[in-house]
């Protein structure tokens, strides 16, 4: 079980935010005790990683007292074709502009932690970052030479870049994309295979020629509404994702209401690629939401059943996607104990068997001092 | 051109978000002499209409749904002007913003859109909405109905500060206050004492609606 827990890890730590976004040593640090805390079986708990790169061409940011940094949205980086053609033209020190310098001193420090992947925005979300959803959407319609000039720089001149300078520092090869802006309902499937993929495609193609290898995590199925889900969707979804990995067969579920949407569904999809003689995995994201508002039963019956559908015969992980800032420790204890409760190897054949005892922890702070550790 | 085929026309241009021409059929309309309240109800209203229930069909997504409140937007500047003051807003008054320190406008902007077509008069507040504008707006507007908006889960604990704010103001009982945004849910409303939730876009006009009793 890991966890994109940045907000969360904030908020718990009582930690300044400022600091926490731009400290990579600190961030990692205090990522690390975060996971310690919560048996974690990896450090994650991750930067705002949509803002990295437009921050560092120029764009304005919003910096709250507790909160993540934000693009300033009411101020787009991208207004028009004249701001695009400044941005080609301007000289990027892709080593200390912006916040940079943080994210490449995190991706040093989290090698200490067995992490060895770097992160960047991926095109349609930077594009969203550049010129916000609403006019990026009205361009794709409206004025799709310049929407897929922009998409071209975003590739090539900003994120072949950064990627190939990250593992020049790190020596990573491997680099992953975080595409939120991508997911349904933000986008039909159409429109994902018309902007979405080719450019994730692009960057790939030209990336490895880099000597890295990037995964996009694109077209996430994140359909609030029950009563709009729709198998051939989600399964169309996975494809996008795919396409966007190189082809490399990971679901990945992050921000949707897995617990609500119907595993087997899943489970159709993975069970053709193996028919295809492919070697499925997948990484299923408990909702954020779940993980605040639990309650606690509900959290440890989704990972049990998560673990009873795919866990004896599909690499599987599970995930607990940003973690909200409030959300109870117990409830983040109880997905994690379910976790390693159900999912000890080999998966027994009937995990009702199993009996699920619910950790009880002392608070953070508690445990800082019992192990000798603080964060200054 | 005849008063139905502009109307029909205009229905179109918002229904497929096309904002230009929307505005140029919106000020076509008003040219011809069709009654405000008339291009509104028939023409713009149900084009924003037609895609909630395209949306509810899972033909419509948000891409969709953001051009067509746009659509909705500027034909609206160019009518409402018109309208007689008591035309507006019969459903009731909203000011809605997004909290302190969170700038995400897109929920919002799409609410507004359906909460307006549903006939109710929305004061937007915009992005990164201090409390002390909140308190200053419904002392000063006195709307049925504040809608608090939010993207980051370290920006949605001020909603519940908002709510704290509002009862020691004495302004609690005079406003209905509906939540909405990415990481909120029922629960949390219920935990913070909101009276509302809304799930999307078009899940606020029904919560608008019960929250004023219709």
């Amino acid at each position: 079980m890991g966890a994109q827990c940045h907000d969360h890890t904030v908020h718990l730590a009582e930690i300044p935010a400022k600091r926490f976004f731009s400290d990579g040593k600190f961030n990692c640090e205090a990522g690390a005790q975060v996971a310690g805390y919560y048996n974690l079986d990896s450090i994650a708990a991750g930067f705002d990683a949509y803002n990295i790169e437009i921050e560092a061409l120029g764009g304005k940011m919003v910096y709250g007292e507790n909160s993540m940094p934000t693009i300033d949205f009411r101020d787009p980086l991208v207004k028009g074709p004249e701001d695009l053609a400044r941005l080609r033209k301007k000289h990027v020190d892709w080593h200390n502009d912006g916040r940079f310098p943080f994210v490449l001193q995190m991706d040093e420090e989290n090698l200490n932690y067995g992490m060895g992947t770097s992160m960047f925005c991926s095109p349609f979300s930077m594009a969203c970052g550049m010129r916000s959803y609403p006019k990026l959407i009205r361009d794709m319609r409206k004025d799709p030479k310049f929407a897929h000039e922009l998409f071209e720089f975003i590739v090539d001149d900003v994120l072949i870049p950064w990627v190939t300078v990250q593992k020049e520092v790190t020596g990573n090869i491997n680099a992953i994309g975080a595409d939120a802006w991508a997911c349904i309902p933000n986008l039909s499937i159409e429109e994902m295979n018309q902007w979405v993929v080719p450019y994730n495609k692009r960057l790939a193609d030209m990336a490895i020629k880099k000597g890295v290898l990037v995964m996009n995590v694109s077209g996430d199925y994140n359909e609030e509404r029950m009563e709009r889900y729709s198998k051939d969707i989600l399964h169309k979804s996975f494809d996008v994702l795919i396409a966007s990995q190189g082809g490399i067969p990971s679901i990945f579920m992050a921000m949707g209401r897995t617990q609500d949407y119907p595993l087997q569904d899943v489970k159709e999809y993975t069970d053709k690629l193996k028919s295809q003689g492919k070697a499925p995995m997948v990484t299923m994201g408990v909702n954020a939401r779940l993980v605040r508002d639990g309650p606690v039963e509900q959290i440890v019956d989704f990972v049990k059943r998560v673990i009873d559908t795919f866990a004896r015969d599909t690499t599987l992980s599970m995930f607990i996607g940003n973690i909200p800032a409030d959300a109870p420790s117990d409830h983040i204890h109880a997905a994690v104990a379910a976790a390693h409760t159900y999912g000890k190897y080999p998966i027994a054949n009937d995990l009702d068997t199993i009996e699920f005892e619910m950790p009880h922890r002392e608070s953070f702070k508690e445990w800082q001092a019992e192990h000798g550790l603080t964060l200054e | 051109m005849s008063e139905n085929a502009i109307l029909a026309d205009l229905k179109k241009a918002v229904l497929e978000g096309d904002d230009n021409l929307a505005q140029q059929l919106s000020q076509k309309a008003l040219d011809q002499g069709i009654e405000p309240m008339t291009i509104v109800k028939e023409g713009i209203v149900p084009g924003i209409q037609e895609a909630g229930e395209l949306w509810k069909k899972n033909e419509y997504f948000h891409s969709d749904i953001i051009l067509c409140a746009e659509a909705f937007r500027l034909a609206m500047e160019i009518v409402e002007p018109k309208m007689a003051a008591g035309e507006r807003g019969a459903s009731g008054k909203v000011i809605i913003g997004t909290v302190a320190g969170d700038v995400h406008n897109l929920g919002k902007m799409m609410v507004i859109a359906t909460l307006r077509g549903a006939g109710f008069e929305v004061t937007d507040l915009g992005v990164d909405v201090p409390q002390d504008t909140f308190v200053q707006k419904i002392q000063e507007m006195s709307p049925d109905i504040i809608g608090l908006g939010c993207y980051m889960t370290s920006t949605m604990v001020e909603m519940g500060d908002i709510i704290k704010r509002l009862e020691s103001e004495g302004l609690r009982d005079r406003v209905k206050v509906l939540i909405g945004g990415v990481p909120t849910t029922q629960e949390f409303a219920n935990e913070i004492g909101a009276d509302a939730w809304g799930k999307d876009a078009f899940d606020a006009i029904e919560k608008a609606r019960a929250l004023m009793g219709v």
